[in-house]
């Protein structure tokens, strides 16, 4: 056998291993496969619908978790939904939440740091023995103002080791800070005991500087000292306009681009807008559940949402109303459920608080039969429209607006069973709201033509409305639970005395800002590409060991604020303090949507996590029921979420 | 005017293990330079000694004529040779466009108050991507949803619009199919015609032939010649790259069995 002929094997075998040998020739076959730049190429990918496109977020199992807990609590306990309830329920997760979402960020990187709680009550320890004056070894007795840095440098530097003791070591983070964690708790319990001979420490008043600092890190506003009297028309006048913006948002979303703007609809929605304004002006004056301005409300907002149809949406041109078992079955199920939650709060007693079973009362029991009933029942709906959906656009206005009809009845039954004003008056008016929404939203898929192509430009001008919506509701509601009025405060209303704690703008102010550096700077970018393959992203030129570096200075920093909040609005802090609430801050950062393996999460899933988390946690009190029961509801959460977070991640990754 | 990287008897030890020695070759702008071998043949230490991962011992280094050694991967990096390696150094669940600038992201505004400038980032890498002719869907996308022709695409396109002058790219047909790798070698030939040196290591020669202007075959940690594409047939750059003789052996050896 020649030399030659084996090069004849080895070309023959590599043919079967690649199916085909490169040529000059087989390079111009070659052309075809990469088609023209020009061809942008977003054909190939199926247009997702405003719901496709919210439910691949990373925090929407968090944010649905947190709706749903939100009205059973709001159902089940009295304190949830009045200003007091939602005080405690802000409080408790400003803590938290500030710490879940400086974990958050460092798990996106790819590290824990079991350390964290422990280093809150470490720095609220370090403050006030910094400041302290009394006893022999009792502190240091320096004023806030080089005590609070210096506090702050400790805190960085702690932070700095964890992170050098992990690079340097290549151990996994868990171990490292798991030590340091057991180092602080020893240090904590030792140096108490050493320094003022228990195990707390007391007294950050002592200091000098302290009420100037206490304004900025402890100081509560009380709902009682703050009375005004137009509290309520801001309110009205704010979530309207919010309501309204939110429904246009909704609607440029959703329904396609008319070609050209039709001057045309500009009156009729101003019409709308106007009708809107006077119903909720005579809301605001005359008594809520009185019926005119419902009217109104209503008619106005068909007018509204019509007008602004005609002025940008383009027109439907088909209807094809049909009406297939497969959308009737749900709707007629969703019917019959809604009869069964009336049957059920008909059948029981209303007034027997006595325990039938443990922990629910026939009274209990009545109201968990009517929300299981009605929430199966608003599965089932939810069913019906979405297959309606897929019919025709004639189906999906029936389906919707038979949906509306159903919903109003029940907010009907609500307001004629309930003495409580919870009930009759704020259920009913929520009920009403989304059953007028509904109604709306039957007008107008009857009318356009839903949009099923991607469309940036229209896009853009939604998310700015909605993002102004959103302002203008939240501005609404802080205004009415912030203030009082002297009304109310004169009828001893107990949720005067709420007390709002400066550690939620804190809360609020640092999941802002870590929203925007995680998803605008390079840093953010930097922490997501660490946590997602530390490998690549050093060869390609980041310095990933500075960046971990920042990420446990960060979760430092977090436990040095959190230390501060709580020392100046105790007073005094136990050696225990904040021992083993780490895994409550991994807890929360997992619920919103973080991936345990890094490299995927958000701030804002983070923080409604800790919010979630707070409102189990003062729920199951409020309830009355017994708060040992607190880890076993924990535990539950972060199976459920954990499984329905996965499920949401896979679905994004396949889908995009 | 002299090479963009000329090599002069390379060598490189491990201890007492040689793992490369007398190398020699070229890379001029503009062409594509071939590096063969099979397994254990001594591709990765070549590179990584381009790359600054390791440093020869032996030999000289030049760049644009003046003798260089890289210490460090940045080093090389900022002399303008990019190397792409196998496993491609990216992030599989950030987006097309962050993976593109990773590490040197364009930003706006003043210190602490920068951010990314994702609209440009975006229509950057839109449009560099687009003139190497990779057609991508959406830069939103995550990395980790393209196929491996389009992420190796990427990384290249990536090292181009980067400044690079040489490109490595290290296997860069080895993990994937026929049409595939037929891509990737179209975006090897785009980048040749913008001008930059590419230096292609691969273990296949029907691969290395229809795009290499030279080719220097690797055996063993040593080079078994330096060949411009007119000094060599492609049936004699198969037989090498086969080992010759060794097939030989191996074929009579297999019959006999």
């Amino acid at each position: 056998m020649t030399a030659n002929d084996a090069g004849e094997t080895i070309v023959s075998g590599d043919d079967v291993n690649n199916g085909l040998s490169f040529t000059e020739e087989g390079m111009d076959d070659i052309e075809e496969v990469v088609p023209a730049a020009e061809a942008s190429g977003d054909e190939r990918l199926a247009y997702q619908g405003l719901g496709q496109r919210l439910l691949l977020r990373p925090e929407i199992v968090g944010v649905l978790f947190a709706v749903f807990l939100y009205l059973f609590f709001w159902g089940a306990t009295r304190p949830f939904g009045n200003a007091g309830g939602l005080a405690t329920v802000l409080d408790v997760s400003a803590t938290l939440g500030i710490m879940a979402v400086a974990v958050g960020a460092l798990m996106i990187g790819g590290e824990f740091d079991l350390s964290a709680g422990a280093m809150t009550g470490a720095m609220g320890i370090i403050i006030i023995l910094l400041v302290k004056e009394t006893g022999e070894l009792g502190g240091a007795g320096l004023n806030y103002w080089i005590a609070l840095p210096l506090s702050l440098v400790i805190a960085l530097g702690i932070g700095w080791l964890n992170a050098n003791m992990v690079e340097r070591t290549a151990l996994p983070s868990f171990i490292v800070t798991l030590a340091t964690f057991f180092v602080l708790r020893g240090l904590k319990l030792a140096g108490s005991k050493i320094t003022v001979d228990q195990i707390q420490v007391g007294r950050a008043d002592e200091g000098a500087g302290f009420e100037f600092w206490r304004k900025i890190m402890g100081s509560v506003w009380i709902r009682g000292d703050h009375p005004w009297e137009s509290r309520d028309l801001v309110y009205t006048v704010a979530t309207t306009i919010g309501g309204v913006l939110l429904a246009g948002a909704v609607c440029l979303f959703a329904f396609r681009r008319r070609e050209k703007l039709n001057p045309a609809g500009v009156p009729v929605l101003l019409a709308g807008l106007v009708g809107i304004g006077v119903g909720a002006w005579l809301t605001h004056s005359l008594d809520g559940s009185d019926w005119i301005p419902m009217v109104v409300i209503a008619v106005s907002g068909v007018v509204a949402a019509f007008g602004l149809g005609l002025w940008r949406l383009a027109p439907l041109s088909a209807l094809a109303p049909k009406l297939p078992t497969g959308v009737l079955a749900p709707l007629a199920g969703s019917l019959a459920l809604c009869g069964a939650a009336i049957g059920s709060a008909l059948a029981f007693d209303a007034d027997n608080e006595e325990d039938l079973f443990f922990p629910v009362t026939e009274q209990g029991l009545r109201g968990l039969l009517f929300i299981v009933f009605a929430a199966l029942a608003a599965g089932l709906a939810t069913m019906a429209v979405s297959r309606a959906r897929a019919t025709s656009p004639g189906t999906r206005a029936l389906a919707t607006m038979v949906v509306g009809l159903t919903i109003f009845g029940m907010a009907l039954f609500v307001q004629s069973q309930s003495e409580s004003p919870k009930f009759r008056t704020q259920l009913f008016a929520i009920l009403s709201l989304a059953a007028l929404a509904a109604l709306v939203w039957s007008v107008m898929v009857s009318r356009f033509e839903a949009r099923s192509a991607p469309d940036r430009d229209a896009d853009r001008t939604a998310r700015i409305v909605a993002g102004l919506g959103l302002a203008a509701v939240l501005i609404g509601v802080a205004v009415r639970v912030l203030f009082s009025v002297e009304a109310e405060i004169a009828a001893e209303d107990p949720s005067r005395l709420a007390k709002f704690s400066i550690r939620v703008v804190w809360f609020v102010g640092f999941t802002l800002l870590m929203s925007w550096v995680l998803r605008s700077t390079k840093f953010g970018s930097w922490t997501y590409a660490v946590g997602g393959n530390k490998q690549a992203a050093r060869q390609i030129g980041v310095p990933a060991a500075r960046v971990k570096t920042q990420l446990f200075m960060l979760v430092a920093f977090a436990a040095w604020l959190v230390g501060m909040l709580l020392a100046f609005r105790l007073n005094t802090i136990q050696a225990g303090t904040g021992n083993f609430e780490e895994f409550e801050y991994i807890i929360a950062a997992v619920v919103g949507g973080t991936l345990l393996t890094g490299g995927y999460g958000s701030a804002q899933g983070a923080a409604t996590g800790a919010l979630l988390m707070a409102m189990a946690q003062q729920g199951i009190s409020f309830a009355g029921w017994n708060t040992d029961w607190r880890f076993f509801f924990l535990g539950i959460i972060l199976l459920v979420a954990v499984y329905a977070n996965g499920a949401v991640r896979r679905r994004a990754e396949a889908i995009r | 005017m002299s090479s963009l990287i000329e090599l002069e008897n390379v060598g490189k030890r491990y201890g007492n293990i040689i793992a490369l020695s007398g190398v020699t070759t070229s890379v001029e702008a503009g062409e594509v330079t071939c590096v063969l071998g099979d397994n254990g043949a001594g591709k990765s230490t070549f590179i990584k000694i381009l790359a600054g991962v390791h440093q020869h011992d032996e030999g000289e280094v030049r760049l644009e004529g003046s003798p260089v050694k890289f210490n460090s991967p940045r080093e090389s990096l900022s002399s303008g040779i990019a190397t792409v390696y196998q496993d491609l150094a990216m992030v599989p669940l950030m987006s097309v466009w962050r993976n593109f600038f990773m590490g040197a992201e364009p930003t706006k505004g003043v210190w602490p108050f920068r951010w990314i400038d994702e609209g440009e980032a975006k229509r950057i890498a839109k449009q560099e991507l687009a003139k190497m002719g990779i057609d991508i869907r959406d830069t939103e996308q995550p990395v980790g949803t393209l196929s491996g022709g389009e992420r190796q695409s990427v990384a290249i396109a990536r090292a181009v619009y980067f400044g690079a002058k040489v490109l490595i790219l290290d296997e860069p047909t080895s993990a994937l199919g026929v049409k595939q790798s037929g891509v990737v070698l179209k975006y090897i030939i785009a980048a040749r015609d913008r001008g930059l040196g590419v230096i292609f290591i691969t273990h296949n020669p029907h691969h290395a032939y229809p795009v290499g202007d030279r080719f220097m075959i690797l055996n063993r940690g040593k080079s078994l010649g330096n060949f411009a594409k007119s000094e060599l047939p492609r049936d004699e750059l198969v037989k090498m790259m086969a080992g010759g003789a060794e097939l030989d052996q191996l074929t009579h050896e297999l019959e006999n069995a």
